[in-house]
């Protein structure tokens, strides 16, 4: 692969590898050596990139299996959110001048609990989660880069969504 | 909204990310892909210094698609991602042994070599038919897996894997010094070793081994020995690991004694003949010929240009790790194995690295306030 080629597939991809590299790592500079490995990865396995004619995709899929292989342990804190307060927040932004939901972004601090519940989910539940919601991916790309049925990515989203709920919603009982 | 919808918008906004790597991050990047091209080309030598294990490698990890037991030379470069040199290795001129031999508790396994004539129109590929390349598997004889090259235990049992030439000291001319190199991947529990190094095809007159040990990277007179007198070298019975000699099948029309010698006469020049001497009258360990080339390459040190760009402050993994990278270096080290208590101001190696365009050398220095900067010299 020319310089030219990567320096293409970066630009056209980076974003997006690097945003779920940051979710999948315990920190910047774990998430910035997944990144570059993933895409050093990707080159030396060129034919099947080009075959993949989804370059997303396949490089979401090297992430993962180099995280997989990673040697480094990531510790993730668990902290959840009541559903309580979920429910408030949309009253907060009802009262914040009239603005909707769609229009007012979450508070940090409600981001941050939303992030350590999905980080608190094994492996099989959180990549689908994070490839859906940061990455942005269909459920057909999904099952293509994990090389798992559609079935199983829809069901694996759903028992994400549902531990999600009872996790946020936990901090009531 | 119910619930559900509620929940898929929350997640949405909370699990999105804006973050977009740094223009720095992805320079690193083009240049270790630049840096990995190159050292394809050339020699893979790194050097590390105060450290006796070398590594001439990149290695590679087995990735999640890796699934399949590989058994022959070509499907090992293959596999490797090295798609030029798996066709040579399909070639007629490619020599494919898949010799097995039991020793110290492992299985090695002589899968094929390739050099010369085989290699002739890839240099585009940067693949020289002036190398030879071979091809080595090592399981446990127990059937116990070999460690992954991303676990930890990975390395804690290194392996030498090197032509030797019958009439030839062999801690003088192995892959160390013939500008050899190796990748590595681990597929099933099978260790699979891809090596190059100069040419052996000229030597195919004197008679050619290549030599498997374990216990470590360099050769060891432990594992193999040699007698001075015949110039044979076999493997040492009494050697507690693996000590393996294969006898490479190398067509004697191919050898080449004028440049034989010529290569030789070259080779041994450095260190100086001094210590070439004092190497003949009692054979240094792999050590030594370390210790050598080390002190060779801090002697340039004063004369060095500093690789411009190349100062800067560490960064921390949270682990006690400083993290460097700059110009293909990526280096992760505990910042106590670097300076002695209280050592502030003075630049101290931290290894090498050279091919053929020349040597460079990585340094560390810590200041009063213990801020950490790391810089690369250019030694030629």
């Amino acid at each position: 692969m020319e310089i030219e080629e990567l320096s293409d597939l970066v630009k056209r991809h980076g974003k997006a590898i690097y945003s779920f590299c940051r979710v999948l790592a315990a920190n910047r500079a774990d998430a910035d050596d997944l990144y570059q490995e993933t895409f050093l990865k990707a080159v030396e396995k060129r034919e099947q990139l080009d075959a993949s004619r989804n370059p997303k995709g396949f490089l979401l899929s090297i992430a993962v299996g180099l995280r997989r292989n990673h040697r480094r342990k990531f510790a993730w804190r668990q902290r959840i959110a009541p559903m309580d307060e979920l429910a408030a927040a949309d009253d907060r932004f009802d009262l914040a001048g009239g603005a909707t939901p769609e229009e007012t972004a979450i508070s940090r601090e409600l981001r941050d609990r939303i992030r350590d519940a999905a980080d608190g989910l094994g492996d099989k539940l959180k990549i689908p989660l994070y490839l859906f919601y940061t990455a942005d991916m269909s459920v057909d790309e999904i099952a293509s880069a994990l090389q798992i049925p559609v079935g199983t990515v829809k069901s694996r989203l759903h028992q994400a969504r549902r531990t999600m709920k009872e996790k946020l919603e936990a901090e009531l009982l | 909204m119910n619930d559900s919808e509620k929940l898929d918008r929350l997640l949405k906004q909370a699990l999105a990310s804006e973050e977009e790597p740094e223009e720095k991050l992805n320079e690193e990047l083009i240049n270790r892909y630049k840096e990995r091209n190159r050292m394809k080309r050339g020699t893979r030598k790194r050097l590390s210094a105060g450290v006796l294990v070398a590594v001439l490698a990149v290695a590679l990890s087995a990735t999640a698609y890796a699934a399949t037991q590989l058994f022959s030379s070509k499907q090992v470069a293959e596999h490797l991602g090295e798609k030029a040199l798996a066709g040579a290795f399909g070639s007629s001129d490619a020599i494919e042994i898949n010799k097995t031999v039991t020793s110290g508790g492992y299985e090695v396994t002589l899968h094929g070599i390739v050099s010369g004539a085989g290699l002739r129109g890839l240099d585009a590929s940067g693949i020289s038919s002036d190398r030879t390349y071979a091809v080595v598997s090592v399981a446990r004889q127990d059937g116990s897996p070999m460690p992954k090259t991303s676990d930890p235990e990975y390395g804690k049992d290194p392996f030498f894997v090197s032509p030797l030439i019958k009439g030839l000291k062999p801690w003088q001319v192995n892959i160390f010094t013939m500008k050899g190199g190796y990748a590595e991947t681990v597929v099933d529990g099978i260790a699979y070793r891809l090596i190059e190094c100069d040419g052996v095809e000229m030597f195919a007159d004197r008679g050619v081994y290549l030599a498997v040990s374990s216990g470590g990277s360099f050769f060891s007179k432990d594992a193999f020995v040699y007698d001075e007198q015949t110039g044979e070298i076999a493997p040492n019975g009494d050697y507690a690991g693996a000590a393996v000699l294969f006898d490479l099948p190398l067509d004697k029309v191919k050898a080449d004694p004028a440049k034989a010698d010529a290569y030789l006469r070259e080779l041994l020049k450095e260190p100086s003949d001094e210590k070439t001497s004092e190497a003949s009258a009692s054979p240094g360990s792999p050590e030594d010929e370390l210790v050598n080339e080390m002190e060779r390459l801090n002697s340039k040190i004063p004369d060095a240009k500093v690789l411009e760009g190349s100062v800067l402050e560490v960064g921390y993994d949270g682990k006690g790790n400083i993290v460097y990278d700059y110009d293909g270096w990526h280096v992760v080290r505990l910042a106590e194995t670097l300076f002695t208590e209280g050592q502030t101001g003075e630049w101290v190696v931290a290894g090498f690295s050279g091919d053929d365009s020349g040597y460079k050398a990585l340094q560390f220095s810590k200041d009063e306030q213990g801020v950490v900067k790391g810089r690369i010299l250019l030694l030629d």
